[in-house]
């Protein structure tokens, strides 16, 4: 479905697809679907127990993905917003917000399969040790960022708030990352990629690169959607508001 | 199916799943926008 006049009235223009999608995004969705597939089939069905973990190393093919991506979208918020206070333009405030809820929802899914698998492992979905309690206070912190862009402001003051919370918010992450070393608690000192190196071997391996490369796709792909979205919504809000202001001019000359 | 399975189903289904609603209503939502923002500020199309 198209369509082909402004929201204004204005005289019909070139008719213009529907929605975020682009001839790119549509074969980098492709891509991502195939990995997805291959990756379930590796992780569920080829790649064996794991000597140690034993079957629940298949949650960790979710697991260490949805990590990575998570920090991947947390430090693009950073830079993002860095970018924003040098440049103050528009695309780097939408980037920024963009990426950060993208952030909170791997974060979270990570939470939720390290719940799963502490309850195979350790005999419970939650402890408050140092690993688990600094995730929650990163999660806490960027759904607070978003919370922060929900207030209603004109855009530059909401960009100038978020940007300063996405700069600090990012210094969680090398405290989550390095609680394992720091202090002692239930979970393993390993970190991501170390994690994927030294006992893996085979399909294991295949099965944990494959799952990385999905993610990265999956996120890239949402990341450009989600951007997409945010300039829309911005444009609509502007319309919408030429559209109020321009009533009040016609209201006011008649009157 | 052993215990440890029932396990690894939720985290790969709330992940997949979860990923998977929140694109769809993603597309969605642009659906809805680009219908009220003229197409000379969509620019990717």
């Amino acid at each position: 479905m198209t369509n082909t006049t402004t929201p204004r009235g204005d005289a019909p223009s070139a008719p213009a697809p529907v929605g975020t999608g682009s001839t790119g995004t549509r074969v980098l969705g492709a891509v991502a679907l195939v990995l997805v597939a291959l990756t379930a089939l590796y992780g569920l069905v080829i790649s064996p127990p794991d000597r140690q973990l034993g079957e629940t190393i298949r949650i960790i093919y979710m697991h260490v993905p949805t990590v990575s991506v998570a920090y991947i979208a947390f430090i693009i918020t950073a830079v993002s917003s860095a970018m924003y206070l040098w440049k103050r333009t528009e695309f780097w405030d939408l980037l920024g917000a963009s990426s950060a809820e993208l952030g909170v929802l791997f974060f979270a899914l990570t939470i939720l399969e390290g719940a799963l698998w502490g309850k195979t492992t350790w005999g419970t979905f939650w402890e408050w040790e140092p690993r688990l309690t600094t995730s929650a206070v990163l999660l806490l912190v960027y759904i607070g960022y978003l919370a922060v862009r929900a207030i209603p402001a004109d855009a530059r003051t909401r960009a100038t708030r978020s940007a300063i919370i996405g700069l600090v918010a990012v210094v969680n992450i090398p405290i989550v990352h390095k609680a394992v070393d720091w202090w002692r608690g239930l979970h393993q000192g390993r970190t991501v990629m170390s994690t994927i190196d030294p006992e893996m071997g085979g399909s294991q391996l295949v099965a944990m690169y494959l799952a990385l490369l999905a993610g990265l796709i999956v996120f890239v792909w949402l990341l450009i959607h989600r951007f997409r979205v945010a300039f829309l919504a911005e444009r609509a809000a502007d319309s919408g508001l030429e559209h109020a202001i321009e009533q009040r001019r016609v209201e006011g000359a008649t009157s | 199916m052993t215990e440890a399975w029932w396990y690894i189903v939720a985290a790969w289904g709330a992940t997949l799943g979860g990923v998977g609603i929140y694109a769809t209503l993603l597309l969605r939502k642009g659906r809805r926008l680009s219908r009220v923002v003229p197409p000379e500020d969509r620019r990717w199309m």
